[in-house]
Protein backbone atom coordinates (compact mmCIF):
# COMPACT_ATOMS: atom_id res chain seq x y z
CA UNK A 1 0.00 0.00 0.00
CA UNK A 2 3.02 2.11 1.04
CA UNK A 3 4.64 1.21 -2.30
CA UNK A 4 1.26 2.78 -4.05
CA UNK A 5 0.97 5.67 -2.52
CA UNK A 6 5.13 6.52 -3.13
CA UNK A 7 4.27 5.74 -6.86
CA UNK A 8 1.48 8.36 -7.28
CA UNK A 9 3.85 10.57 -5.37
CA UNK A 10 6.42 10.46 -8.06
CA UNK A 11 3.71 11.26 -10.49
CA UNK A 12 4.69 14.56 -11.58
CA UNK A 13 2.53 17.61 -10.54
CA UNK A 14 1.45 15.63 -7.70
CA UNK A 15 2.84 17.94 -4.59
CA UNK A 16 5.55 15.12 -2.80
CA UNK A 17 5.41 16.56 0.75
CA UNK A 18 4.10 14.65 3.89
CA UNK A 19 0.70 16.14 3.63
CA UNK A 20 0.34 15.30 0.69
CA UNK A 21 1.67 11.52 1.10
CA UNK A 22 -0.94 11.06 3.87
CA UNK A 23 -3.72 11.70 1.83
CA UNK A 24 -2.78 9.88 -0.71
CA UNK A 25 -2.25 6.95 1.98
CA UNK A 26 -5.66 7.44 3.68
CA UNK A 27 -7.49 7.28 0.00
CA UNK A 28 -5.94 3.96 -0.53
CA UNK A 29 -6.66 2.58 2.68
CA UNK A 30 -10.04 4.06 2.81
CA UNK A 31 -10.64 2.25 -0.93
CA UNK A 32 -8.91 -0.96 0.98
CA UNK A 33 -11.02 -0.95 3.63
CA UNK A 34 -14.45 -0.93 1.94
CA UNK A 35 -13.06 -3.52 -0.57
CA UNK A 36 -12.30 -5.61 2.41
CA UNK A 37 -15.11 -4.93 4.39
CA UNK A 38 -17.61 -5.97 1.53
CA UNK A 39 -16.13 -9.57 0.63
CA UNK A 40 -17.56 -11.06 3.58
CA UNK A 41 -21.07 -9.70 3.28
CA UNK A 42 -21.36 -10.43 0.03
CA UNK A 43 -20.33 -13.93 0.69
CA UNK A 44 -22.85 -14.24 3.68
CA UNK A 45 -26.18 -12.31 1.86
CA UNK A 46 -25.20 -15.01 -1.10
CA UNK A 47 -25.64 -17.96 1.53
CA UNK A 48 -29.18 -16.20 2.91
CA UNK A 49 -30.66 -16.22 -0.29
CA UNK A 50 -29.44 -18.72 -1.83
CA UNK A 51 -30.53 -20.95 1.02
CA UNK A 52 -34.03 -18.64 1.15
CA UNK A 53 -34.27 -19.47 -2.08
CA UNK A 54 -33.74 -23.50 -1.76
CA UNK A 55 -36.33 -23.56 1.20
CA UNK A 56 -38.61 -21.38 -1.12
CA UNK A 57 -38.78 -23.98 -3.87
CA UNK A 58 -38.84 -26.66 -1.57
CA UNK A 59 -42.08 -25.29 0.45
CA UNK A 60 -43.91 -22.91 -1.69
CA UNK A 61 -46.30 -22.39 1.29
CA UNK A 62 -43.95 -21.15 3.39
CA UNK A 63 -42.34 -18.51 1.11
CA UNK A 64 -44.01 -15.77 2.96
CA UNK A 65 -42.28 -16.46 5.91
CA UNK A 66 -39.07 -17.94 4.38
CA UNK A 67 -38.94 -14.11 2.57
CA UNK A 68 -39.24 -11.79 6.01
CA UNK A 69 -36.76 -14.60 7.65
CA UNK A 70 -34.39 -13.84 4.57
CA UNK A 71 -34.70 -10.06 4.76
CA UNK A 72 -33.84 -9.93 8.24
CA UNK A 73 -30.36 -12.10 7.61
CA UNK A 74 -29.56 -10.07 4.99
CA UNK A 75 -29.77 -7.13 6.82
CA UNK A 76 -28.05 -7.84 9.60
CA UNK A 77 -25.37 -9.56 7.42
CA UNK A 78 -25.24 -6.36 5.73
CA UNK A 79 -24.36 -4.00 8.40
CA UNK A 80 -21.07 -5.25 8.60
CA UNK A 81 -20.32 -4.07 5.09
CA UNK A 82 -21.95 -0.56 5.96
CA UNK A 83 -20.09 -0.43 8.44
CA UNK A 84 -16.93 -0.33 6.60
CA UNK A 85 -18.63 1.34 4.23
CA UNK A 86 -18.83 4.67 6.91
CA UNK A 87 -15.07 3.26 7.77
CA UNK A 88 -14.32 4.47 4.17
CA UNK A 89 -16.01 7.80 4.45
CA UNK A 90 -13.96 8.05 7.94
CA UNK A 91 -10.91 7.70 6.38
CA UNK A 92 -11.64 9.76 3.67
CA UNK A 93 -11.96 12.71 5.89
CA UNK B 1 -17.80 21.15 -9.48
CA UNK B 2 -18.50 18.90 -12.17
CA UNK B 3 -15.70 20.23 -14.98
CA UNK B 4 -13.22 17.77 -16.27
CA UNK B 5 -9.66 19.94 -16.24
CA UNK B 6 -8.16 18.11 -19.18
CA UNK B 7 -6.23 20.09 -21.57
CA UNK B 8 -4.59 19.14 -24.93
CA UNK B 9 -1.41 21.04 -25.71
CA UNK B 10 -1.32 19.60 -29.34
CA UNK B 11 0.17 16.79 -31.07
CA UNK B 12 -2.83 15.00 -28.83
CA UNK B 13 -1.04 14.85 -26.08
CA UNK B 14 -2.84 15.92 -22.60
CA UNK B 15 -2.03 17.53 -19.50
CA UNK B 16 -3.90 16.77 -16.37
CA UNK B 17 -4.57 19.47 -14.00
CA UNK B 18 -4.94 17.48 -10.91
CA UNK B 19 -6.91 17.39 -8.33
CA UNK B 20 -4.67 18.50 -5.43
CA UNK B 21 -4.61 21.94 -7.05
CA UNK B 22 -8.04 22.37 -7.00
CA UNK B 23 -8.63 21.35 -3.36
CA UNK B 24 -6.10 23.41 -1.81
CA UNK B 25 -7.52 26.53 -3.91
CA UNK B 26 -11.03 25.57 -2.61
CA UNK B 27 -9.53 25.28 0.97
CA UNK B 28 -8.95 28.78 1.57
CA UNK B 29 -12.82 28.98 0.67
CA UNK B 30 -15.37 28.83 4.18
CA UNK B 31 -17.73 26.73 3.47
CA UNK B 32 -16.82 23.12 2.81
CA UNK B 33 -20.09 21.76 3.42
CA UNK B 34 -20.99 19.50 6.71
CA UNK B 35 -19.29 16.32 8.09
CA UNK B 36 -20.79 13.58 6.16
CA UNK B 37 -20.99 11.17 9.56
CA UNK B 38 -21.93 13.57 12.29
CA UNK B 39 -25.37 14.47 12.60
CA UNK B 40 -26.66 18.09 12.41
CA UNK B 41 -28.52 20.01 14.94
CA UNK B 42 -31.17 21.37 12.65
CA UNK B 43 -31.91 18.38 10.38
CA UNK B 44 -32.30 16.31 13.89
CA UNK B 45 -34.70 19.10 14.94
CA UNK B 46 -36.60 19.13 11.94
CA UNK B 47 -36.72 15.25 11.30
CA UNK B 48 -37.59 15.16 14.67
CA UNK B 49 -40.10 17.98 14.74
CA UNK B 50 -41.94 16.07 11.43
CA UNK B 51 -41.94 12.51 12.88
CA UNK B 52 -43.35 13.46 16.13
CA UNK B 53 -45.88 15.13 14.68
CA UNK B 54 -46.80 12.36 11.74
CA UNK B 55 -46.75 10.11 14.37
CA UNK B 56 -48.67 11.48 17.32
CA UNK B 57 -51.76 12.61 14.69
CA UNK B 58 -51.11 9.30 13.07
CA UNK B 59 -51.89 7.63 16.85
CA UNK B 60 -54.84 9.86 17.83
CA UNK B 61 -56.70 10.76 14.74
CA UNK B 62 -55.24 9.58 11.18
CA UNK B 63 -54.95 5.52 11.66
CA UNK B 64 -58.15 5.36 13.99
CA UNK B 65 -60.44 6.60 11.40
CA UNK B 66 -58.57 5.09 8.29
CA UNK B 67 -59.01 1.44 10.72
CA UNK B 68 -62.45 2.17 11.37
CA UNK B 69 -63.91 2.63 8.02
CA UNK B 70 -61.85 -0.56 7.30
CA UNK B 71 -63.71 -2.18 9.80
CA UNK B 72 -66.68 -1.32 9.68
CA UNK B 73 -66.56 -2.06 5.81
CA UNK B 74 -64.91 -5.62 6.10
CA UNK B 75 -67.99 -5.84 8.63
CA UNK B 76 -70.76 -4.90 6.23
CA UNK B 77 -69.39 -7.21 3.12
CA UNK B 78 -68.92 -9.82 6.10
CA UNK B 79 -72.96 -8.90 6.49
CA UNK B 80 -73.69 -9.09 3.18
CA UNK B 81 -72.42 -12.18 2.32
CA UNK B 82 -74.35 -13.64 5.56
CA UNK B 83 -77.68 -11.90 4.43
CA UNK B 84 -76.44 -13.23 0.73
CA UNK B 85 -76.30 -16.69 2.67
CA UNK B 86 -79.16 -16.80 4.25
CA UNK B 87 -81.17 -15.55 1.44
CA UNK B 88 -79.80 -18.12 -0.60
CA UNK B 89 -80.80 -20.99 1.86
CA UNK B 90 -84.16 -19.51 2.32
CA UNK B 91 -84.53 -19.78 -2.11
CA UNK B 92 -83.05 -23.27 -1.99
CA UNK B 93 -85.92 -24.30 0.27
CA UNK B 94 -88.31 -23.17 -1.49
CA UNK B 95 -87.31 -24.59 -4.39
CA UNK B 96 -87.43 -27.72 -2.99
CA UNK B 97 -90.72 -26.78 -1.57
CA UNK B 98 -91.91 -26.56 -4.93
CA UNK B 99 -90.16 -29.26 -6.10
CA UNK B 100 -92.01 -31.51 -3.87
CA UNK B 101 -95.14 -29.64 -4.64
CA UNK B 102 -94.28 -30.92 -8.25
CA UNK B 103 -93.93 -33.99 -7.95
CA UNK B 104 -97.03 -34.39 -5.94
CA UNK B 105 -99.05 -32.91 -8.82
CA UNK B 106 -97.22 -35.49 -11.39
CA UNK B 107 -97.95 -38.59 -9.34
CA UNK B 108 -101.28 -37.43 -9.29
CA UNK B 109 -101.75 -37.23 -13.13
CA UNK B 110 -100.35 -40.35 -13.30
CA UNK B 111 -102.65 -41.86 -11.06
CA UNK B 112 -105.60 -40.47 -13.15
CA UNK B 113 -104.46 -41.39 -16.54
CA UNK B 114 -103.54 -44.70 -15.34
CA UNK B 115 -107.09 -45.28 -14.48
CA UNK B 116 -108.53 -43.44 -17.89
CA UNK B 117 -106.51 -46.27 -19.33
CA UNK B 118 -107.75 -48.71 -17.11
CA UNK B 119 -110.85 -48.04 -17.65
CA UNK B 120 -110.29 -47.62 -21.97
CA UNK B 121 -108.72 -51.42 -21.52
CA UNK B 122 -111.47 -53.03 -20.19
CA UNK B 123 -113.84 -51.41 -22.82
CA UNK B 124 -111.38 -52.24 -25.51
CA UNK B 125 -111.54 -56.15 -23.78
CA UNK B 126 -115.15 -56.08 -23.92
CA UNK B 127 -115.40 -54.17 -27.43
CA UNK B 128 -113.09 -57.04 -28.78
CA UNK B 129 -115.17 -59.92 -26.96
CA UNK B 130 -118.23 -58.17 -29.10
CA UNK B 131 -116.22 -58.24 -32.30
CA UNK B 132 -114.86 -61.82 -31.64
CA UNK B 133 -118.15 -63.48 -30.56
CA UNK B 134 -119.48 -62.23 -34.22
CA UNK B 135 -116.55 -62.77 -36.15
CA UNK B 136 -117.07 -66.70 -35.07
CA UNK B 137 -120.74 -66.56 -35.56
CA UNK B 138 -120.45 -65.49 -38.56
CA UNK B 139 -117.63 -67.88 -39.66
CA UNK B 140 -119.43 -70.59 -38.42
CA UNK B 141 -122.39 -69.37 -40.85
CA UNK B 142 -120.28 -69.34 -43.70
CA UNK B 143 -118.54 -72.80 -42.53
CA UNK B 144 -122.48 -74.29 -42.70
CA UNK B 145 -123.41 -72.87 -46.03
CA UNK B 146 -120.16 -73.84 -47.49
CA UNK B 147 -120.79 -77.17 -45.91
CA UNK B 148 -123.82 -77.95 -46.94
CA UNK B 149 -123.12 -76.70 -50.45
CA UNK B 150 -120.33 -79.30 -50.02
CA UNK B 151 -122.73 -81.91 -49.15
CA UNK B 152 -125.30 -81.02 -52.29
CA UNK B 153 -122.48 -80.55 -54.53
CA UNK B 154 -120.75 -84.04 -53.85
CA UNK B 155 -123.15 -86.93 -55.22
CA UNK B 156 -123.52 -84.69 -58.51
CA UNK B 157 -119.14 -84.85 -58.49
CA UNK B 158 -119.37 -88.68 -57.73
CA UNK B 159 -121.92 -89.94 -60.61
CA UNK B 160 -120.08 -87.28 -63.09
CA UNK B 161 -116.80 -89.09 -61.90
CA UNK B 162 -118.12 -92.62 -62.54
CA UNK B 163 -120.02 -91.96 -65.56
CA UNK B 164 -116.30 -90.69 -66.98
CA UNK B 165 -114.61 -93.21 -65.76
CA UNK B 166 -117.43 -96.20 -67.11
CA UNK B 167 -117.28 -94.53 -70.18
CA UNK B 168 -113.16 -94.46 -70.20
CA UNK B 169 -113.05 -97.84 -69.50
CA UNK B 170 -115.39 -99.14 -71.64
CA UNK B 171 -113.82 -97.11 -74.45
CA UNK B 172 -110.68 -99.12 -73.51
CA UNK B 173 -111.64 -101.83 -73.59
CA UNK B 174 -114.55 -102.34 -75.02
CA UNK B 175 -116.96 -103.83 -72.59
CA UNK B 176 -118.96 -101.81 -70.44
CA UNK B 177 -117.97 -102.16 -66.91
CA UNK B 178 -120.29 -102.81 -64.19
CA UNK B 179 -121.71 -99.85 -62.84
CA UNK B 180 -121.77 -100.64 -59.00
CA UNK B 181 -118.57 -101.57 -59.26
CA UNK B 182 -117.47 -98.48 -61.04
CA UNK B 183 -119.20 -96.37 -58.43
CA UNK B 184 -117.89 -98.69 -55.09
CA UNK B 185 -114.15 -97.24 -56.64
CA UNK B 186 -115.17 -93.87 -57.26
CA UNK B 187 -116.41 -93.12 -53.54
CA UNK B 188 -113.35 -94.84 -52.21
CA UNK B 189 -110.88 -93.16 -54.36
CA UNK B 190 -112.85 -89.84 -53.89
CA UNK B 191 -112.63 -90.67 -49.88
CA UNK B 192 -109.44 -91.73 -49.89
CA UNK B 193 -108.73 -88.20 -51.62
CA UNK B 194 -110.65 -85.90 -49.62
CA UNK C 1 -5.40 9.80 -19.85
CA UNK C 2 -8.49 11.39 -18.79
CA UNK C 3 -8.65 13.38 -15.26
CA UNK C 4 -11.43 13.49 -12.87
CA UNK C 5 -12.12 15.19 -10.11
CA UNK C 6 -14.76 13.85 -8.01
CA UNK C 7 -15.72 16.47 -5.60
CA UNK C 8 -15.20 15.56 -1.55
CA UNK C 9 -18.20 13.86 -0.06
CA UNK C 10 -18.95 17.44 1.96
CA UNK C 11 -19.66 18.84 -1.27
CA UNK C 12 -21.96 16.94 -2.62
CA UNK C 13 -24.38 16.60 1.00
CA UNK C 14 -23.71 20.35 1.31
CA UNK C 15 -27.16 22.59 0.89
CA UNK C 16 -27.88 26.25 1.43
CA UNK C 17 -29.99 27.33 3.97
CA UNK C 18 -33.43 28.01 2.65
CA UNK C 19 -34.04 30.02 5.68
CA UNK C 20 -31.81 30.30 9.18
CA UNK C 21 -31.22 26.67 9.77
CA UNK C 22 -33.90 25.40 7.52
CA UNK C 23 -31.61 23.43 4.32
CA UNK C 24 -32.99 20.95 2.31
CA UNK C 25 -32.87 17.93 4.41
CA UNK C 26 -34.91 20.09 6.71
CA UNK C 27 -37.68 20.62 4.06
CA UNK C 28 -37.75 16.65 3.20
CA UNK C 29 -38.80 15.58 6.48
CA UNK C 30 -41.36 18.19 6.91
CA UNK C 31 -42.38 17.52 3.41
CA UNK C 32 -42.87 13.60 4.48
CA UNK C 33 -44.81 14.08 7.18
CA UNK C 34 -47.02 16.32 5.41
CA UNK C 35 -47.18 14.53 2.57
CA UNK C 36 -48.27 11.23 4.85
CA UNK C 37 -50.60 13.19 7.11
CA UNK C 38 -52.27 14.36 3.75
CA UNK C 39 -52.82 11.04 2.84
CA UNK C 40 -54.46 9.56 5.63
CA UNK C 41 -56.26 12.92 6.10
CA UNK C 42 -57.83 12.61 2.24
CA UNK C 43 -58.58 8.58 3.22
CA UNK C 44 -60.09 9.25 6.19
CA UNK C 45 -62.68 11.80 4.65
CA UNK C 46 -63.54 9.44 1.80
CA UNK C 47 -67.06 6.75 2.44
CA UNK C 48 -65.43 4.06 3.75
CA UNK C 49 -68.52 1.28 3.05
CA UNK C 50 -67.85 2.16 -0.68
CA UNK C 51 -64.90 0.29 -1.96
CA UNK C 52 -62.20 2.05 -2.02
CA UNK C 53 -60.33 4.15 -4.70
CA UNK C 54 -57.40 6.56 -5.45
CA UNK C 55 -55.67 7.72 -1.98
CA UNK C 56 -57.80 5.63 -0.07
CA UNK C 57 -56.80 2.30 -1.50
CA UNK C 58 -53.29 3.77 -1.33
CA UNK C 59 -54.00 4.34 3.00
CA UNK C 60 -55.28 1.00 2.92
CA UNK C 61 -52.64 -0.53 1.36
CA UNK C 62 -50.24 0.62 3.27
CA UNK C 63 -52.07 -0.41 6.64
CA UNK C 64 -52.41 -3.53 5.47
CA UNK C 65 -48.80 -4.20 4.47
CA UNK C 66 -47.97 -3.39 7.87
CA UNK C 67 -50.54 -5.41 9.31
CA UNK C 68 -49.64 -8.71 7.43
CA UNK C 69 -46.14 -8.51 6.39
CA UNK C 70 -44.59 -6.75 9.35
CA UNK C 71 -46.49 -7.22 12.85
CA UNK C 72 -48.46 -10.77 11.65
CA UNK C 73 -44.88 -11.93 10.78
CA UNK C 74 -42.82 -11.19 13.49
CA UNK C 75 -45.22 -10.31 16.62
CA UNK C 76 -48.71 -12.05 15.99
CA UNK C 77 -51.77 -10.99 16.38
CA UNK C 78 -50.89 -9.34 19.93
CA UNK C 79 -48.58 -6.85 18.29
CA UNK C 80 -51.65 -5.05 16.47
CA UNK C 81 -51.77 -1.92 18.76
CA UNK C 82 -47.94 -1.39 17.43
CA UNK C 83 -49.18 -0.64 14.29
CA UNK C 84 -49.75 3.30 14.21
CA UNK C 85 -46.14 3.48 15.43
CA UNK C 86 -44.62 1.31 12.52
CA UNK C 87 -46.92 2.33 10.42
CA UNK C 88 -45.57 6.32 10.63
CA UNK C 89 -41.97 4.53 10.86
CA UNK C 90 -42.78 3.66 7.40
CA UNK C 91 -44.36 5.84 5.68
CA UNK C 92 -41.56 8.52 7.10
CA UNK C 93 -38.67 6.80 6.33
CA UNK C 94 -40.23 5.89 2.80
CA UNK C 95 -40.90 9.47 2.18
CA UNK C 96 -37.86 10.53 3.28
CA UNK C 97 -35.62 7.80 1.36
CA UNK C 98 -37.86 8.65 -2.11
CA UNK C 99 -36.53 11.84 -2.80
CA UNK C 100 -33.00 10.44 -3.09
CA UNK C 101 -34.51 9.89 -7.17
CA UNK C 102 -37.31 12.39 -7.62
CA UNK C 103 -35.73 15.01 -9.62
CA UNK C 104 -35.63 18.65 -7.96
CA UNK C 105 -34.64 16.75 -4.68
CA UNK C 106 -31.83 14.30 -5.49
CA UNK C 107 -31.29 13.82 -2.23
CA UNK C 108 -32.67 11.16 0.14
CA UNK C 109 -33.41 12.80 3.35
CA UNK C 110 -31.66 9.60 5.37
CA UNK C 111 -28.61 9.96 3.87
CA UNK C 112 -27.73 12.32 6.17
CA UNK C 113 -26.84 10.85 10.17
CA UNK C 114 -29.75 13.04 12.12
CA UNK C 115 -32.92 11.13 10.80
CA UNK C 116 -31.91 7.81 11.02
CA UNK C 117 -30.04 8.55 14.18
CA UNK C 118 -33.57 10.15 15.83
CA UNK C 119 -35.65 7.22 14.81
CA UNK C 120 -33.17 4.43 16.12
CA UNK C 121 -33.23 6.24 19.32
CA UNK C 122 -36.75 6.77 19.31
CA UNK C 123 -36.58 2.61 18.53
CA UNK C 124 -34.66 2.30 21.58
CA UNK C 125 -36.23 4.09 24.23
CA UNK C 126 -39.33 1.91 22.66
CA UNK C 127 -38.29 -1.22 23.12
CA UNK C 128 -36.19 -0.94 26.57
CA UNK C 129 -39.37 0.51 27.68
CA UNK C 130 -41.52 -2.08 27.19
CA UNK C 131 -39.41 -4.95 27.93
CA UNK C 132 -39.09 -2.91 31.36
CA UNK C 133 -42.64 -2.77 31.81
CA UNK C 134 -43.57 -6.06 30.34
CA UNK C 135 -40.58 -8.13 32.58
CA UNK C 136 -39.62 -5.47 34.92
CA UNK C 137 -36.22 -5.64 36.55
CA UNK C 138 -36.12 -9.31 34.96
CA UNK C 139 -35.63 -7.92 31.23
CA UNK C 140 -32.15 -7.01 32.34
CA UNK C 141 -30.94 -9.94 34.52
CA UNK C 142 -32.15 -12.51 31.90
CA UNK C 143 -30.46 -10.16 29.35
CA UNK C 144 -26.82 -10.21 30.94
CA UNK C 145 -27.98 -14.06 32.84
CA UNK C 146 -29.02 -15.72 29.92
CA UNK C 147 -30.52 -19.00 31.67
CA UNK C 148 -31.24 -20.47 28.33
CA UNK C 149 -27.23 -21.61 27.59
CA UNK C 150 -24.83 -23.61 29.45
CA UNK C 151 -23.51 -21.99 32.52
CA UNK C 152 -20.17 -21.62 31.69
CA UNK C 153 -20.88 -19.26 28.52
CA UNK C 154 -23.41 -17.26 30.38
CA UNK C 155 -20.97 -14.11 31.26
CA UNK C 156 -19.78 -14.23 27.69
CA UNK C 157 -23.61 -14.24 25.91
CA UNK C 158 -24.97 -12.33 28.71
CA UNK C 159 -22.49 -9.43 27.75
CA UNK C 160 -22.71 -9.92 24.31
CA UNK C 161 -26.45 -9.80 24.78
CA UNK C 162 -26.15 -6.33 26.81
CA UNK C 163 -23.48 -4.60 24.07
CA UNK C 164 -26.16 -5.91 21.54
CA UNK C 165 -29.58 -4.61 23.27
CA UNK C 166 -27.60 -1.73 24.34
CA UNK C 167 -25.06 -0.28 21.72
CA UNK C 168 -25.36 -2.79 18.64
CA UNK C 169 -28.71 -2.35 17.70
CA UNK C 170 -29.51 1.35 17.44
CA UNK C 171 -26.44 2.07 16.60
CA UNK C 172 -26.48 -0.52 13.55
CA UNK C 173 -29.93 0.35 12.73
CA UNK C 174 -28.92 4.41 12.34
CA UNK C 175 -26.31 3.05 10.21
CA UNK C 176 -27.59 0.80 7.99
CA UNK C 177 -29.91 3.16 6.92
CA UNK C 178 -28.24 5.99 6.67
CA UNK C 179 -25.08 4.29 4.74
CA UNK C 180 -27.22 2.62 2.41
CA UNK C 181 -29.46 5.80 1.41
CA UNK C 182 -25.95 7.80 1.77
CA UNK C 183 -24.11 5.21 -0.99
CA UNK C 184 -27.37 4.73 -2.97
CA UNK C 185 -26.93 8.59 -3.43
CA UNK C 186 -23.09 8.62 -4.32
CA UNK C 187 -23.31 5.73 -6.49
CA UNK C 188 -25.91 8.05 -8.42
CA UNK C 189 -23.94 10.88 -8.38
CA UNK C 190 -20.68 9.07 -9.82
CA UNK C 191 -23.02 7.35 -12.90
CA UNK C 192 -24.11 11.28 -13.24
CA UNK C 193 -20.60 12.94 -13.07
CA UNK C 194 -18.71 10.19 -14.72
CA UNK C 195 -21.45 10.63 -17.97
CA UNK C 196 -21.58 14.71 -17.80
CA UNK C 197 -17.80 14.32 -17.60
CA UNK C 198 -17.43 12.02 -20.78
CA UNK C 199 -20.16 14.30 -22.89
CA UNK C 200 -18.19 17.37 -22.35
CA UNK C 201 -14.57 16.28 -22.62
CA UNK C 202 -12.26 18.68 -24.28
CA UNK C 203 -10.71 15.76 -26.16
CA UNK C 204 -9.41 14.76 -29.66
CA UNK C 205 -10.38 10.99 -28.98
CA UNK C 206 -13.69 10.99 -31.05
CA UNK C 207 -14.89 8.11 -29.53
CA UNK C 208 -14.88 9.30 -25.88
CA UNK C 209 -17.62 11.72 -25.85
CA UNK C 210 -20.44 9.57 -27.34
CA UNK C 211 -18.94 7.13 -24.98
CA UNK C 212 -20.68 8.91 -21.94
CA UNK C 213 -24.37 7.17 -22.99
CA UNK C 214 -22.93 4.16 -21.14
CA UNK C 215 -22.60 5.35 -17.84
CA UNK C 216 -25.64 7.50 -18.50
CA UNK C 217 -27.61 3.88 -19.18
CA UNK C 218 -25.99 2.55 -15.78
CA UNK C 219 -27.81 5.87 -14.23
CA UNK C 220 -30.74 4.58 -15.37
CA UNK C 221 -30.87 1.64 -14.07
CA UNK C 222 -29.65 2.17 -10.86
CA UNK C 223 -32.34 4.71 -10.57
CA UNK C 224 -34.27 2.02 -10.72
CA UNK C 225 -32.28 0.15 -8.24
CA UNK C 226 -32.62 3.10 -5.90
CA UNK C 227 -36.55 2.41 -5.72
CA UNK C 228 -36.02 -0.90 -4.79
CA UNK C 229 -33.20 -0.13 -1.96
CA UNK C 230 -35.47 2.87 -0.78
CA UNK C 231 -38.53 0.98 -0.18
CA UNK C 232 -36.88 -2.35 1.24
CA UNK C 233 -34.80 -0.03 3.96
CA UNK C 234 -37.70 1.54 5.23
CA UNK C 235 -38.91 -1.74 5.13
CA UNK C 236 -36.04 -3.58 7.10
CA UNK C 237 -35.73 -1.06 9.62
CA UNK C 238 -39.72 -1.57 10.44
CA UNK C 239 -39.66 -4.82 10.70
CA UNK C 240 -36.36 -5.29 12.79
CA UNK C 241 -38.46 -2.04 15.00
CA UNK C 242 -41.70 -4.97 15.39
CA UNK C 243 -38.25 -7.57 15.64
CA UNK C 244 -36.81 -5.73 18.41
CA UNK C 245 -39.91 -4.80 20.78
CA UNK C 246 -41.13 -8.77 20.35
CA UNK C 247 -38.19 -9.86 21.51
CA UNK C 248 -38.49 -7.19 24.78
CA UNK C 249 -41.54 -8.37 25.09
CA UNK C 250 -41.09 -12.24 25.68
CA UNK C 251 -37.21 -12.27 27.13
CA UNK C 252 -37.67 -16.20 27.51
CA UNK C 253 -36.25 -17.31 24.06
Amino acid sequence: MEAMSYIIAAVPGVPSNDAALKTANAAIGAGFAYGLAAIGPGIGIGYVVGKAIEAMARQPEAAGMVRTTMFLGIAFTEALALIGFVVFILLGL
Amino acid sequence: MFTVTVHTTGAGELVVRLPQQRVTAEAGTEDKGPSPIAPELKELAWGAGSFIVLFVLMRVVLFPRVKNGMQARYGKIRDDHESADAMRAAARGEVAAYEQELAGVRAEAAQRIQAVRDIIEAERAIAIGVANERISASRADANAVNEAAKAAAAPHIKEAVADVSGRAAELATGRKPDAAMVNSVVTSLIGAGQ
Amino acid sequence: MLGLTFPPINELIRWRDIFTSFNKVGLIAVLAALIGIAIFLIAGRKDPLKAPTGVRNLAETGVEFIEDQIVMQTMGKDGLPWTPFLLSLFIFIYLCNLPGIIPIFQMPATARMAIPLFLALVVWVVYNAVGLKHNGFKYITAMAWPTSVPIGMRPLVGVIELLSNIVLRPFSLAVRLFANMLAGHMLLITFAFLSNAMFTAHTKQFFLRPMGVLPLFMLVFLTAFEVLVGFLQAYIFTILTAVFINSARHIEH
